[in-house]
């Protein structure tokens, strides 16, 4: 790390380029920026806010050049400590990129700067009958810079594919502040598909500074339905009896009963207490066709042993039926006041024997964990509550993390399905890459970023601990 | 043949494994060796040697697509992936497959058929391209404004590197973010990275209904621009193509034709094919719908097929590339914003080569427009042509994708041709990475040399 004297020389240097104003580095003002929706944490030594590509490029350009790393901050909603600062580094935050370039309809493409909102680009969009199809629970506040960085899912992934199925070009910086576009606004582009392999690369290839996506026109209809379960296995016997059917549902999520109960605990979203589980199905597509499988929906759900089933059509009446489902993570706070989100993801097959073994594994460590998660695609978010001042509880919650990863990697599934890796999981990347598989991808790293001074120290396993020393509030809106 | 070479890769693989090499040739060139393995440590231990030893591997799968790319800086060996192709795992309710890279389409998706599942990889000639071919150059088909590139269900990938060290990428999940993607990588790089030896796909459930609707329109521009509105409409097709009148005439002339009394066409008329897929009842208010639409926006007249008929007519249709580019002097693919379809269509068609206009198949929904300049007269083989005059045509196409800031890859052209241009066209602004990710990956230059952009 540099030391004061200089590092002083270079906060003026950032106050040159992106003005005084837009530089945080008081230690007090910078506490905001030390974590993300995970539980690692770093105090950056500045915060820069750029407002256009010139900028971010000068700033990255002269961190470069006194070997300061840099690490791109969208609002802070990540999973996985992605955009928690690296040592000695500086974050780049985007709160005054966030303009909408350009929807043009014609052509289903938005252009967009990094720090837009998901949902504020999906609502725009939709008043010319489009929508932005990847919607992580975090919608209403996680910026699209952030979900190029982690390839962000979301529900309705199912159906639509992640963020990198919806990219196609971009404009990024490289560490030493060189821009360069990825991929273009047509479909298809010569060479090496970089825009796919930087897409989910965690801020350690480039930072995005606009952004080209796809948009999808909306459908016709849409019909949501809810079917209760006596226990999980059940709900599960249904996801796959819907799959068995040739249905591939724009959404199929669950929730166990844990979740149920924190869910009612906190506002009546209508679920009866005994219930084990709940599952929720959106279709989209004409009308004909919601009609007709929709009925094969509601027998799949009654023939598996559903209890009650609810269905709606309606926006506001579709609401009702997601509002337990997308304010679960947030009752689970009245369950214990502190979470630890896996990202596990497991082959569609295996869901119901892992949701065993994840009982046995909060047995076995006396952690509660709810279920809250995306059946459809296999990717399970095992919620681990806990109290973090009980001594010794954040080791005994990371341990029993890590077992519930291995029970995933075993059922030949992974380690993270939309969170990413960063900090939070990068020791556990052997258990499912060999050293020759991680070094084939630090290679392509290498290609964009030979240096390695952006984002450094995420992603690939180097046994440094980033636990927090001191401890993290309830966080908020996670995927 | 024997060659000294393949006597070495006889003793180095065993003998088995090395095959004759009088029926390949790549841009004229034919190869010292050919050799077949069976297994993937013969792959290791050839990289490994070739890497030590200056040679120059080819990987090939079904040979369909060999003449992709510039002229080879050389061409010793080519490996041959054929054999390399069992099923490696299938789990229906998982709704992925994972295939070894030496099997091909068809196979592939014979296998997934009992399981009412589908890979949505398209390619032309499904019987011979392999996965590991069609990965590799990154194919596409009619439907692919739905399905787009492979690179929208490749999931997980093994690859065998140029040390001999086999590395693998993704897994068998349809969500994962573990590591960098590097099945995105691979796909589309035309075997310059590594040999792909497997690979896993997400797969959709096979649609109960097929329906394609046909229109014949007085000019090409205008079936695009009718297109546009149709995909812009709630009856949408998963895909469509226009193409120019000689090739509907094709199709007019195929046994399909005949036994389906196909006869919409007029001279000089061009030809709009809209591809339907799903549920019957939904399918059919499509394409009620859809040809509402196409009449109002100036069909001659509209026809549609539905049922095992059309699923032939796809498969016809997604071979006519293979077909045509057999008489073709010049075949370039464009690629645009799918709103320039249209426009970029129009100027294309007035670009000739020996005084002939080209035939297209334009994709206005993904925006590729294919394009075909027949040879010179019967008589006139492609060694015999005057590289100038097809060079000048190669320019002014990429003069026209530059304005409308797209690409245009040369897919077939005379060998005296390719000798003086890149095929891939201008170079991005990226070329400097990519060109270090092959650097990194293939340091002594063994897989495809020279074939790929900017001379990877």
């Amino acid at each position: 790390m540099a030391s004061e004297m200089e590092f002083s020389v270079f906060l003026k240097g950032l106050q040159r380029i992106v003005g005084e104003q837009n530089v945080v580095y008081h230690s007090d003002d910078l506490l905001v920026f030390e974590y993300d929706g995970s539980i690692d944490r770093r105090v950056p030594e500045a915060v820069v806010f750029p407002s256009n590509t010139r900028e971010v490029s000068e700033v990255i350009s002269l961190a470069y050049s006194v070997g300061i790393p840099v690490v791109g901050r969208g609002t802070g909603t990540g999973l996985s400590g992605g955009s928690v600062a690296p040592p000695g580094g500086i974050q780049i935050a985007f709160p005054r990129m966030n303009n909408i370039l350009e929807v043009d309809t014609d052509n289903q493409i938005a252009l967009v700067e990094p720090g837009v909102i998901n949902l504020h680009l999906d609502t725009r969009v939709r008043k010319d009958n489009l929508r932005y199809a990847p919607d992580p629970s975090s919608q209403k506040a996680c910026s699209l810079g952030g979900n190029i960085a982690e390839n962000s899912g979301g529900p309705h992934c199912l159906a639509y594919g992640t963020t990198t199925n919806h990219v196609l070009g971009m404009e990024v910086v490289l560490e030493d502040g060189s821009i360069v576009n990825l991929g273009s606004l047509a479909r298809e582009t010569i060479g090496y598909d970089l825009r796919g392999v930087f897409t989910g690369s965690e801020g350690t290839f480039g930072i995005a500074t606009k952004i080209a996506v796809r948009l999808l026109p909306v459908p016709e209809a849409v019909r949501t339905f809810l079917g209760i379960f006596p226990n999980v296995e059940s709900a599960c016997t249904a996801v796959s009896a819907i799959i068995e059917h040739g249905i591939v549902p724009a959404a199929l999520e669950m929730i166990d009963a844990l979740t149920i109960q924190a869910v009612q605990n906190v506002s009546d979203a209508g679920y009866p207490d005994d219930a084990g589980a709940v599952l929720l199905i959106e279709l989209e597509g004409l009308n004909d066709e919601i009609i007709e499988i929709g009925h094969e929906v509601e027998a799949a759900l009654w023939d598996t042993g559903a209890t009650q089933v609810r269905t709606a059509e309606a926006a506001e009446e579709r609401q009702k039926l997601w509002a337990g489902r997308n304010g679960a993570l947030g009752a689970l706070g009245s369950v214990a006041p502190n979470y630890f989100l896996v990202d596990g993801v497991v082959p569609r097959t295996q869901l119901a024997r892992v949701l065993g073994e994840v009982t046995k594994i909060s047995n076995k460590y006396d952690i509660p964990i709810a279920n809250v998660f995306h059946a459809g695609d296999g990717n399970l978010h095992p919620c681990l509550l806990f109290d973090e001042r009980q001594a010794g509880m954040l080791e005994r919650v990371m341990e029993a993390g890590t077992a519930v990863l291995q029970v995933c990697v075993d059922a030949g599934g992974t380690l993270t399905g939309e969170h990413g890796v960063g900090l939070e999981k990068k020791e556990q990347m052997p258990l499912v890459y060999s050293d020759e598989d991680m070094a084939a991808m630090v290679m392509v790293r290498d290609a964009f970023a030979p240096n390695n001074t952006l984002n450094p120290g995420k992603i690939f396993p180097d046994g440094v601990k980033s636990i927090p020393q001191s401890q993290p509030t309830f966080p908020g809106m996670p995927a | 043949m024997e060659s000294p070479l393949s006597d070495r890769l006889a003793g180095l693989l065993g003998g088995n494994v090395v095959l004759p090499v009088s029926d390949i040739e790549i841009d004229d060139i034919v190869p010292q060796a050919v050799i077949r393995p069976t297994d993937r440590l013969q792959i290791s231990e050839l990289l490994l040697w070739a890497a030590s030893e200056h040679i120059s591997v080819m990987p090939r799968g079904g040979g369909t697509r060999l003449n992709l790319g510039n002229l080879p800086k050389s061409a010793d060996v080519v490996l041959d992936l054929s054999a390399i192709n069992q099923l490696v795992d299938y789990q229906p309710a998982d709704m992925t497959a994972t295939v070894e890279a030496g099997m091909t389409l068809s196979s592939f998706q014979e296998r997934l058929a009992p399981g009412r599942e589908f890979v949505p990889l398209e390619s032309a000639e499904a019987d011979r391209s392999t996965i590991g071919g069609i990965l590799s150059v990154g194919a596409s088909g009619p439907l692919s404004y739905t399905y787009g590139l492979p690179r929208e269900w490749l999931i997980g990938i093994s690859v065998i590197g140029t040390d001999g060290v086999a590395t693998k990428s993704g897994g068998k999940v349809v969500k994962n973010v573990t590591g960098y993607d590097l099945n995105k990588l691979y796909t589309g790089s035309l075997g310059t990275l590594g040999i792909i030896v497997e690979a896993t796909f997400k797969l959709l459930p096979i649609n109960p209904h097929n329906g394609i609707l046909l229109a014949s329109f007085s000019e090409l521009s205008s079936s695009v621009v009718a297109s546009r509105t149709l995909l812009h409409s709630p009856a949408a097709p998963i895909g469509c193509l226009n193409v120019t009148y000689q090739i509907s005439r094709r199709l007019q002339d195929s046994n399909l034709a005949a036994s389906h009394n196909l006869g919409l066409l007029d001279e000089g008329t061009a030809l709009f094919l809209a591809f339907y897929s799903g549920r019957p009842q939904a399918t059919r208010r499509r394409l009620d719908e859809a040809e509402k639409t196409l009449l109002a926006k100036g069909a001659n007249a509209v026809q549609r097929i539905e049922g095992p008929i059309a699923r032939d007519t796809l498969r016809w249709i997604t071979d006519i590339p293979t077909q045509i580019c057999n008489d073709a002097a010049l075949v370039m693919k464009a690629s645009v914003q799918s709103k320039l379809a249209a426009k970029a269509s129009a100027e294309f068609s007035t670009v000739t080569l020996f005084g002939e206009y080209p035939d297209q198949i334009a994709d206005s929904g993904f925006g590729s427009i294919r394009l075909f300049w027949p040879k010179f007269g019967d008589l006139q083989s492609t060694h015999s042509m005057e590289p100038q005059p097809i060079i000048d045509t190669i320019q002014q196409v990429r003069q026209i994708v530059q304005h409308y800031d797209g690409s245009a890859v040369v897919e077939h052209c005379p060998v005296r041709v390719k000798s003086q241009i890149d095929i891939w066209g201008d170079y991005p602004d990226s070329l400097a990475i990519m060109q270090n990710i092959k650097k990194r990956f293939d340091p002594n230059g063994v897989l495809n040399p020279g074939r790929f952009l900017g001379g990877i």
